[in-house]
């Protein structure tokens, strides 16, 4: 799969990594007990700190995304994942939504936040 | 003999033959090499004529006693004519499929295996012979067959290490238009990483594992066990591989952590995604040589990704996704260039 980084986003660096293993999780680019890249190898690419990419490994494994094996490093976990088809088509329907309204992504995702934590 | 490239791609790069002259040395030493090894083999066997049987053992079918026999010296020369012949095989390769540096590599070594390989069949055949009366009884011991394989290995690693690497060669023109790029912003960073695995070959590689151990427990030659050993080794080397796109460029590499090989971004011409069809192009599965000199890591058929590269040189790697794979080399290309194209 596609690692992406980008270091001029708000977001920081170990969550864009967790943010992009969560989705390939949820469509289906990574399947259950399918590896993640050693951590040295993949913060050599994307020129990152090794502790970068471990701790994005951590909140992965904190809530059950993936199991961190030793000698194997980290395996998506066998947990059943939600179809999201519903929430994606959801998704779209916001974006056309708030772009016709004018709404900066900034705008719209606050917005969702404030739905999700009422 | 000119090379045919890959469809689709430029006719000429200029440094196209650039790498005619380092195949040429390569192939003249190491089938010198070989051939030194076998002649003196024969230089050895004929010191020994006067202890010699007048016909020595040649030929055993199986573990006992031989079943063939030969002037002590036609032997040697047969050896010698043997490595001779051996060496053409791989010097053709060389001369006409060696745009690579892995590709002249492995014919050097194989030349020179040849060379070593019947000079120790020489040698370990007639050495125990020396002082006998009567060689029909002569035994060939597993462990002096196990010694024929191995110790060449040592000068074929030594040749295929002083067979010099390739000069880094920049891409002088710019990727074309046309090749697929990827979506990504100007800063941003991103890598592409993708295991691939075999799968008619590693039936294949079963096979042979399976066969050859058989083979050597009913011969009663359990020594050769080491055979099957050998093999299964290749086998894990040979069938999965990491495949990583990034800024440097494309690197594969096995599993195991050998044989692996580098694209630099700045000497890939175009990357693009192919179909493969592993007999008829690459006569296999593995690291494989097609006749035109292309390079690939061949694991089954369909997707792969293709990346043209400087010196017509080009390399193939049969992967899942080879199409993101492809788009993400040629942005990586264009940043090598100094043209990092704001898209998306």
């Amino acid at each position: 799969m596609m690692w992406r980084i980008d270091p001029a986003s708000d977001e920081p660096l170990y969550a864009q990594l967790v943010t992009q293993v969560r989705l390939a999780v949820a469509h289906g680019e990574l399947r259950p007990g399918e590896r993640l890249p050693a951590a040295r190898e993949l913060a050599t690419s994307l020129d990152l700190n090794m502790h970068t990419v471990l701790r994005a490994y951590q909140v992965l494994r904190d809530d059950g995304t993936v199991e961190l094996r030793r000698g194997r490093g980290a395996v998506v976990a066998a947990a059943p994942w939600p179809d999201l088809a519903a929430v994606e088509r959801a998704v779209a329907d916001l974006a056309t939504a708030a772009r016709r309204a004018g709404l900066s992504p900034e705008t719209t995702t606050t917005l969702v936040k404030e739905a999700m934590s009422r | 003999m000119t090379t045919t490239p890959p469809d689709g791609a430029p006719a000429g790069h200029g440094t196209d033959a650039a790498w005619r002259p380092r195949a040429r040395r390569a192939t003249a030493w190491s089938s010198l090499a070989a051939v030194i090894l076998a002649l003196g083999a024969a230089a050895i066997a004929w010191s020994w004529r006067d202890q010699l049987p007048d016909r020595v053992a040649s030929h055993w079918s199986g573990s006992g006693a031989p079943d063939g026999f030969m002037a002590p010296m036609t032997f040697a020369l047969v050896a010698v004519a043997t490595t001779v012949v051996l060496c053409a095989l791989f010097a053709a390769i060389g001369l006409f499929a060696g745009a690579s540096a892995s590709t002249r590599r492995i014919a050097a070594a194989g030349c020179v295996w040849s060379g070593g390989f019947l000079a120790a069949t020489t040698l370990g055949t007639l050495a125990p012979q020396r002082g006998l009366a009567d060689p029909s009884q002569v035994e060939l011991g597993g462990s002096t067959l196990l010694l024929t394989l191995l110790v060449p290995l040592a000068p074929a690693v030594l040749a295929a290490l002083l067979v010099p690497g390739d000069p880094s060669t920049p891409a002088t023109e710019s990727v074309p238009g046309d090749a697929p790029r990827a979506v990504v912003r100007d800063g941003e960073r991103a890598v592409w990483l993708q295991r691939t695995t075999g799968g008619t070959g590693l039936a294949v590689g079963v096979v042979a594992v399976l066969g050859t151990a058989v083979l050597a427990i009913t011969t009663g030659e359990p020594t050769m066990l080491v055979v099957p050993a050998v093999l299964a080794l290749t086998f894990v080397a040979m069938f999965a591989f990491t495949v990583r796109v990034d800024a440097t460029g494309l690197t594969v590499r096995s599993t195991a952590g050998w044989p692996g090989t580098h694209v630099p971004a700045d000497e890939v011409v175009r990357a693009s995604v192919a179909r493969v069809s592993p007999l008829r192009e690459f006569g296999g599965w593995g690291w494989r040589i097609a006749r035109d000199g292309r390079v690939g890591v061949v694991l089954r058929a369909g997707e792969a990704l293709l990346v043209e590269r400087t010196g017509g040189r080009s390399f193939t790697v049969t992967v899942d996704d080879a199409a993101t794979a492809a788009a993400l080399l040629n942005t990586m290309a264009d940043r090598a260039r100094g043209q990092g194209v704001a898209r998306g």
